[in-house]
Formats: C-alpha cells, sequence, structure tokens
C-alpha cells in the first residue's frame, strides 16, 4: 500500500481490499456524534480534483468528500466488502440490450454544496464527470478502461486532445460537445452504451474518475489552486482548511443529507489528515491516543510483530489484493536472448524461494504464496501452482535441470535492479539467495523510488536495450472484487502498442481470447472459470514470477469505535467511524 | 669496571628522534589503547575469513531456520549467533568482520588519495604563491563550499552507487582541509633559511620542494592523514547509510545500520543498531586519539604545559 504519486504504477493502484478482515471486538455501545478524527501521514493528499492520478491513499478522501454512482459498503464482512452498491444511484441496475445497456436512476435529495445554496446532483453533472477525463490538461489514468467500452467516448476525446489546455476553450469543448454513449434523457436518468457486454462495467464506475463534476469546475484547471479554493463537494465532508504538507481539515458539508447517503454515516464533525509524521512516530502517536488512523503508512513489520505479541485487538488484517512478483525481461538481447526461452524463465519460477520471502515479510500472517497472476479473492484466484516445490521453498534442483537443458549449465548472470525503499532491499537480497541456490547470479543494484517506475521500468528502452534482466515489482487491481480484468489487461495483454505495465510486451493470443469472452459473459461462474484458465495460461510461459499475495495490517487509537475496512481505501472508513474519547 | 665517581650521577643517555618520539607515544595510554584497539580491529578485519570458518556461517548466506524466526525477526547474540543476526537471518559478526574490511580498507584509501592530493596541491600553492596560490586557494574554498551531502547524493544517483565512487566522493570532499594546513606551511617554510640555501646552491622548484619542505611536514601530514581516517569511514558509512555507499549484500557498517533502521526493526533488535554502531563510535574514536597522540609525540612544543609543571612541583 506504500504509494507513491511520483510511481505511476502504484499511482493506478487503488487497493482493493477484499476479503479477511479478522474484525476487531464487537462494541456494544451506542453511536456517539462529533469529535474530531486525526488521521497521520507521511505525504499530503495530492489531489483533490477527481480526475487526475491520485495516490491509492487519496481514495479515502474521496470517499468522504465526492460521491459516485457506484460505490462499497465499509464492512467487516469479506463479501459485502466488495459488494457494488448504488451511491448517487439508487440501485445497481441489470444491463438490458445483450448487456450493452446500463440505466442509472439518481438519488434525490442528493447535493451540491454549490456557492449559490444546495443544488440537486443531475445526469448532466455524471456526464460531465465524464467528459472531463480526458482534458487535455491532466486526464484520467483510467481512461483507455473507460474508452474501449463507452460508445463514442474514444471520438470525443480525440477531438478534445486538439483543444488547448486552457480553461476557455476546454469549456467550450465540454460544453458544445457530447459523448454518443452517455444519454441524460431527463434530469434524474443516466443511460451508458457500451461497445462490447463487460461485466465490471458496474464496477469501474466506482471510481473516483467516474465521480460526476458541478457545472462550476469548468471555471477552473483542473485541480489547479482555484479549483482547490473553490472546492464543491457533494460528499458529507467538505474542505475548511488546507496547509500545504501539513494540514488539510474536512468539516461537515451543510448541503450533505445523512438520509440520502446509506454508505456513510458520518459521526465525526471534522477530519484533520496530518502530513509529516514518520511511520514510527504515527505509531506511537495512534498507542498514546494522539491520533486516530494512519493515512499513507503501513505499519512497519517490527511494529506489527510488536503489537501482535501484546495481543493488542486494534490490530487487523485486509487484503488488498496487492501482489508482489518478479518481471522477467523477455526483449533484451542479454546472455544472448536468454530470457526468450521459456526454459529458463520456469527454471526462475522453479528456484524462487517464496517461503523466504513470506517470511520475510513477517509470516503467514503477513503474505501467502502466490503462484498465479490474480491474488486471493479477485475472480479467477485459485489454488494451482505450475512449478511446485515442497513447503513452496523453490526446487533449484529442477530449476538446474531445466537450465542445463536450455543450454546453460553453468548457469546465468542476470541483472536485477530494485527500489531502494522499505522492505524492498530486503526482499531483493532474499530473492538474490534463493536464485543462487539454482545456478542464477543475480547483480541487484539499488535505485532510488522516485525514478524506479517512471525513468526506470516504465521506459522500454530500458527494457530493449537489456538495462535490466528480472526487476521486482507490485501491482493491485484497480477496484475491489471482479478486478480480473484490471490485472490481465495492462500487464499481461498487449494488442501491438506498447503498454506502460506490461514490461516486456508479453502477449498470449489464448490467453487474450479467453479473458475477452470472460468479460463478456453474464454467467458468473463461467466468468470464474475463464479468468481461472487465463491465469494458467499465462503463467505457463512465465512471464513473471509470482511471489505473494500480501495482507496490509491495519491499526487505529484506542477513541476509534466502528473501524470497518473500506475495500477501495485498504483502510478504516473516516465516515463510518466514531469517537468514544 | 666503572668509576666510582660516576655511579651518583644520572646516565646519559643518547636517543634518537624516532626512539624519544616512541617513548612519548608509549606514556600516552589514552594513545596506546587506541592503538591496541586499531591494531586488534585490523586482525579482525583480516581475519575475517578466520571467523567465517571458526563461527561456520558465510557472510551472505541467509539461515532462515536458525538466525530468524517464524515470522522473519533476527535471532539476538546467543551460542550459535554470538552478535546475533541481521534481519535477513545473516550473522553479524560475520558481517561485522567483512564490513571492517570494507570500512577500514575505503578509510585508509580514501585518506591516502586525499592526504596525497592535499600536499601536492598545498605544496604547490604556497611555494609558488601568486596566480597558483589564488586559483588553488579558490579551488579549495570553492570545493569547501559545496554542501558536500547534498552533492554527494547527486553524484551517486547519476553514476550508480559503487565502492570507486565511494573512495573518489570522499577524496573529493576531504584533501582540502590538509591542503589549506600544508599550504600555510610551505608559505612560513619556504621563507627560511636552508630554503635560500639550496635555491643559491642552484636546486629548482620541484627538488627544494620535495628534498628541502616535504621532510619538514611530515608531522602535519602524518597526523592529518590519520586524523581524516575515520572521517573516511563515517563517511562511506553515511553513504552506506543513505544506500548510496556499498551494494548489498556486500557488508559494511553503514549498510548494517541503514538495514536495521529501516522497518523500524531496531525495536527488536537492539543487536544490529549497539553493536555496529559501538564499533563505528570506538573506530572513529581511537583514530582520533591516535592522531591526537601521534601529534603530541611528534611535535611536543605543542603539548600542554600543564604536565610539565607537574614534573617541576615532584
Amino acid at each position: 500500500m506504500r504509494s507513491n504519486s511520483t510511481a505511476a504504477l502504484m499511482a493506478l493502484a487503488l487497493s482493493s481490499a477484499t476479503a479477511i478482515f479478522q474484525a476487531g471486538p464487537a462494541f456494544a455501545e451506542e453511536p456517539q456524534k462529533g469529535g474530531t478524527l486525526r488521521i497521520l501521514g507521511s505525504a499530503e493528499v495530492d489531489r483533490f480534483d477527481t480526475i487526475p492520478p491520485a495516490t491509492s491513499d487519496a481514495v479515502n478522501f474521496q470517499r468522504a468528500v465526492w460521491r459516485q454512482l457506484i460505490s462499497f459498503a465499509a464492512s467487516a464482512d469479506t463479501a459485502e466488502q466488495v459488494k457494488a452498491v448504488g451511491d448517487l444511484a439508487e440501485d445497481v441496475p441489470v444491463p438490458t440490450n445483450n448487456g450493452l445497456t446500463y440505466t442509472f436512476k439518481l438519488r434525490q435529495g442528493a447535493m451540491w454544496n454549490a456557492p449559490g445554496g444546495a443544488r440537486q446532483i443531475t445526469s448532466e453533472d455524471i456526464e460531465r464527470g465524464f467528459k472531463r477525463m480526458c482534458n487535455p490538461a491532466i486526464g484520467s489514468p483510467h481512461l483507455t478502461y473507460f474508452e474501449n467500452l463507452i460508445v463514442g467516448l474514444a471520438d470525443y476525446c480525440a477531438g478534445f486532445a486538439k483543444v488547448e489546455a486552457k480553461v476557455e476553450p476546454m469549456k467550450a469543448y465540454i460544453e458544445a460537445n457530447d459523448i454518443t454513449g452517455i444519454e441524460t434523457p431527463s434530469a434524474d436518468v443516466v443511460t451508458f452504451n457500451l461497445k462490447t457486454p463487460a461485466n465490471d462495467f458496474i464496477y469501474l464506475l466506482s471510481l473516483a474518475t467516474a465521480a460526476p463534476a458541478p457545472v462550476e469546475v469548468l471555471n477552473y484547471m483542473p485541480d489547479s489552486p482555484e479549483y482547490r479554493t473553490n472546492f464543491i463537494s457533494n460528499g458529507p465532508y467538505t474542505i475548511e482548511s488546507y496547509v500545504p504538507d501539513s494540514m488539510l481539515r474536512l468539516v461537515r458539508n451543510p448541503a450533505w443529507k445523512p438520509e440520502t447517503d446509506p454508505l456513510r454515516k458520518a459521526y465525526v464533525d471534522a477530519i484533520e489528515i496530518v502530513a509529516g509524521v514518520q511511520a514510527d512516530a504515527a505509531m506511537q502517536q495512534l498507542q498514546s491516543g494522539d491520533g486516530d488512523m494512519l493515512y499513507d503508512h503501513s505499519i512497519p513489520p517490527a511494529s506489527a510483530q510488536m503489537l501482535i505479541a501484546q495481543g493488542d485487538e486494534k490490530m487487523s488484517t485486509v487484503t488488498t489484493g496487492r501482489t508482489r512478483f518478479v518481471w522477467i525481461n523477455t526483449v533484451s538481447n542479454n546472455n544472448g536472448g536468454a530470457l526468450k526461452n521459456v526454459k529458463v524463465r520456469q527454471a526462475l519460477s522453479y528456484a524462487m524461494d517464496k517461503a523466504a520471502i513470506v517470511q520475510q515479510l513477517g509470516g503467514p500472517t503477513f503474505a501467502k504464496p502466490l503462484n498465479g497472476i490474480f491474488p486471493p479473492n479477485v475472480i479467477g484466484y485459485h489454488e494451482f501452482d505450475l512449478y511446485p516445490s515442497k513447503d513452496a521453498k523453490g526446487d533449484p534442483e529442477k530449476a538446474k535441470a531445466l537450465l542445463t537443458e536450455a543450454g546453460y549449465p553453468n548457469g546465468l548472470k542476470l541483472k536485477m535492479p530494485y527500489r531502494n525503499i522499505g522492505s524492498d532491499p530486503a526482499l531483493a537480497q532474499t530473492i538474490q539467495e534463493s536464485l543462487k541456490k539454482a545456478g542464477f547470479e543475480i547483480e541487484i543494484s539499488p535505485v532510488p523510488p522516485a525514478d524506479f517506475y517512471p525513468r526506470l521500468i516504465t521506459n522500454f528502452s530500458n527494457a530493449q536495450n537489456g538495462v535490466w534482466d528480472l526487476v521486482p515489482a507490485g501491482w493491485s487491481p484497480d477496484w475491489p472484487g471482479g478486478a480480473a480484468g484490471s490485472i490481465f489487461l495492462p500487464q499481461y495483454s498487449y494488442n501491438g502498442t506498447h503498454g506502460t505495465f506490461n514490461f516486456s510486451d508479453y502477449n498470449s493470443d489464448r490467453a487474450n481470447e479467453l479473458a475477452a469472452k470472460a468479460s463478456a459473459t453474464t454467467d458468473a461462474e463461467e466468468s470464474v472459470k475463464l479468468w481461472q484458465q487465463v491465469d494458467e495460461t499465462v503463467m505457463a510461459d512465465a512471464p513473471t514470477v509470482p511471489l505473494v499475495a500480501v495482507y496490509t495490517m491495519l491499526y487505529h487509537g484506542p477513541a476509534v469505535r466502528n473501524f470497518l475496512p473500506y475495500a477501495p481505501g485498504g483502510q478504516g472508513d473516516w465516515t463510518n467511524v466514531w469517537l468514544s474519547r | 669496571m666503572t668509576a666510582p665517581a660516576t655511579d651518583s650521577a644520572p646516565a646519559v643517555v643518547q636517543r634518537g628522534s624516532f626512539e624519544l618520539t616512541l617513548r612519548r607515544l608509549l606514556r600516552d595510554k589514552a594513545g596506546l589503547l587506541a592503538l591496541s584497539f586499531i591494531l586488534l580491529l585490523v586482525a579482525f578485519a583480516l581475519g575475517a575469513g578466520v571467523v567465517e570458518a571458526w563461527t561456520g556461517h558465510s557472510a551472505f548466506e541467509q539461515y532462515r531456520d536458525t538466525g530468524l524466526t517464524p515470522t522473519g525477526m533476527p535471532v539476538g547474540p546467543g551460542a550459535e549467533f554470538l552478535f546475533g543476526t541481521d534481519g535477513l537471518g545473516r550473522d553479524v559478526m560475520v558481517r561485522l568482520a567483512y564490513g571492517a574490511r570494507t570500512s577500514l580498507t575505503i578509510g585508509v584509501l580514501a585518506s591516502l588519495i586525499a592526504s596525497f592530493i592535499g600536499v601536492s596541491i598545498g605544496l604547490v600553492a604556497g611555494y609558488f604563491g601568486g596566480w597558483a596560490d589564488i586559483v588553488l586557494g579558490r579551488t579549495m574554498d570553492l570545493v569547501m563550499s559545496i554542501p558536500v551531502l547534498l552533492c554527494a547524493l547527486a553524484l551517486v544517483s547519476v553514476f550508480g552507487p559503487s565502492v570507486i565512487l565511494s573512495v573518489a566522493v570522499i577524496v573529493f570532499f576531504s584533501w582540502t582541509t590538509i591542503g589549506r594546513v600544508i599550504r600555510g606551511q610551505v608559505i612560513s617554510l619556504r621563507q627560511r633559511d636552508f630554503v635560500q640555501a639550496s635555491r643559491s646552491l642552484g636546486a629548482g622548484p620541484v627538488s627544494i620542494m620535495i628534498i628541502d619542505i616535504l621532510p619538514n611536514l611530515s608531522v602535519p601530514i602524518i597526523v592529518y592523514t590519520t586524523m581524516m581516517i575515520p572521517n573516511g569511514i563515517v563517511f562511506e558509512a553515511t553513504l552506506s547509510f543513505l544506500g548510496l555507499g556499498i551494494v548489498p549484500p556486500a557488508p559494511s557498517w553503514g549498510g548494517m545500520l541503514a538495514e536495521a533502521a529501516s522497518n523500524s526493526i531496531y525495536l527488536v533488535a537492539w543487536w544490529l543498531i549497539m553493536i555496529p554502531g559501538a564499533i563505528l563510535l570506538i573506530t572513529t574514536l581511537s583514530f582520533n586519539i591516535l592522531g591526537d597522540a601521534l601529534r603530541d609525540a611528534l611535535d611536543p612544543s605543542g603539548r600542554p604545559t600543564r604536565k610539565r609543571r607537574k614534573v617541576s612541583k615532584s
């Protein structure tokens, strides 16, 4: 969950907290209103606007100030956590027209905190949100998903790309043009027409980027200082004050009415998000009660171990759907193109000591060995291992045999840069040591975190020129639950143009075909089966070596009650906790 | 047979300058202690292979079954791991020994190179004066005014971390101190009669600098070079601590401290901070004390007079 606005990969990763949540003790107390919730973080909330790419941590802020058509309930129940429910939409519609048309009825009484007083959110506002997605100033990181699905959006965006990135021309374009696939027959009904059936379209609408936009925001550049000072919220909270790199204070939004919002109870009166607190200090403040919750910190493993040892019941885990894996470079000619040979890649898969990675991350409470591209509780996950070894400790003998078979009896020398932050250096050394047993000599080199994804890994020429042979990477699905597509499409499919996150242009026609079927089918069970086949097909080619699925540890201060995880944010829901001081 | 007349008079022994220096050095308890620690450390570093053989642990192997708990926490000092294990289950003692090699090599190497550069430039600037002095003197000022850490970080992030770069960075930022001292000394030395004598005998500038002036600079050179070693060691540790020095898994003291600090592992494993930290502290302290002792021994005129008074009273 550690993410960095500069690390594009992580920015995309709106971690989806599915699954196991060891719920804290049930409090029989009456909910209390009032108080100020103090959230501690190292970085500040990086984006106030819904459109530009934001860190995954900002999702919790968005939950408090924004509402979109679809969202998720904060719940201790793992199934409920990932069940898409209506937020601004009255309910989740069943698609008509062979799965191509979705019609939403908007909830009446849901208001904008507009400068001229509270104003009903209309279907026009919904469409305006989609129009802003491809503004030429700062576009949405999720645009491709929507462009591939919504009729006319790609054309609309192609036209918008030619517009000058200034307020007036952008406003004029948005007001003059329409997206053909989004219809607004009346103020309270909005209809989406899709190019192909997509069973994950509903989940896509839960992204903040699909939130509506009030007409006033067209007068400002996206997320500009003017946008921020004239912030118009539609959630239970709005911004009262903001001191850059220091504190963001949210207070109640007068236009929000509790009876129009089934998902947020909004018990606390104010929320303060304090930036610039180190992880150790934040944990101490939480333990002493000076702070209530964490913003972007993950709990340091050593602290977590201590809390577990003390039996602290404020500790809990959540599966964020986050995975760690090693990407293999198949486009360079290093070692005579050795890694293009599937046998060599399979040898790497056999050699990997996944148990050591689990141990390094803190044991089975923190991580679980992973053998496919999908983490537990994402559709398509199932128990299988094409490269089995005893206790997941790796099989160096088998790896050596494969390596010899491939023509490298003396082993291989490979370059592996790693992100020099948190547990990554330790993991890199663990990987190095485990591959050594099978004859791979791994040369590791630290890379500053700010450079790792943007400069080194997502720059395709580095892969082609053999700057790296292996890279340890991570991924979190963009939305919870039916998120197989958000893992497979950006990373493991190739349509002729290089995709940012498919680091070495991996392609499998069979997997693509299966995935297309899996996305289109309306039969949930069939979809699951197809995604499972996708996973196995990809793994047979071994483009990556999956390492582990990571469980995120959560912790909160003693005053916090009703701490229920909000799946997309991978944290307790700010809008549903109450304080008992 | 000795004459009875000489019995009562104290024997006069003629002592060379080296012997005098040695005697002064041996009288300095702190200096002696520092020297013995440094010798021990050198033995520890040279004998890293012996330590490895004795413990049976390599500096790189991760003892995941015996050196780590099932939840990945390091094991404290005990029978199998005398100084405990680190966050990856490696033997801290063996890594400390190999880390000593790294630290000492880099510290000594960087100090020698820096001292060579500093002395050469100081000599030239001081002897020739004029434009040479202005250019070289301003260069020294310039180097001294560069924010050290910031520049080091930038350099390392451009070229990537390596031992050679670490040494280069340390050398670049440490030659100026000795350079200035030497320049000052040379300016005063070149006015002296023996230099004039040499010159009148027809000696050229190079010959005067090397044959006449340099031997007179031996004291500051020895003292300042010794004092530079701890700086080099700490600088290397700093770079490694920031992840910009020695590339893991090669052991270095700064790297060991960095690994202890990351992920708050020091909260549960005090030995990861205390042991390398203490050794780093004692090492730098020893070199500093030794440098002081050497100065006192080589240049008794600069010694504090308190001791003399004591002697005269008794």
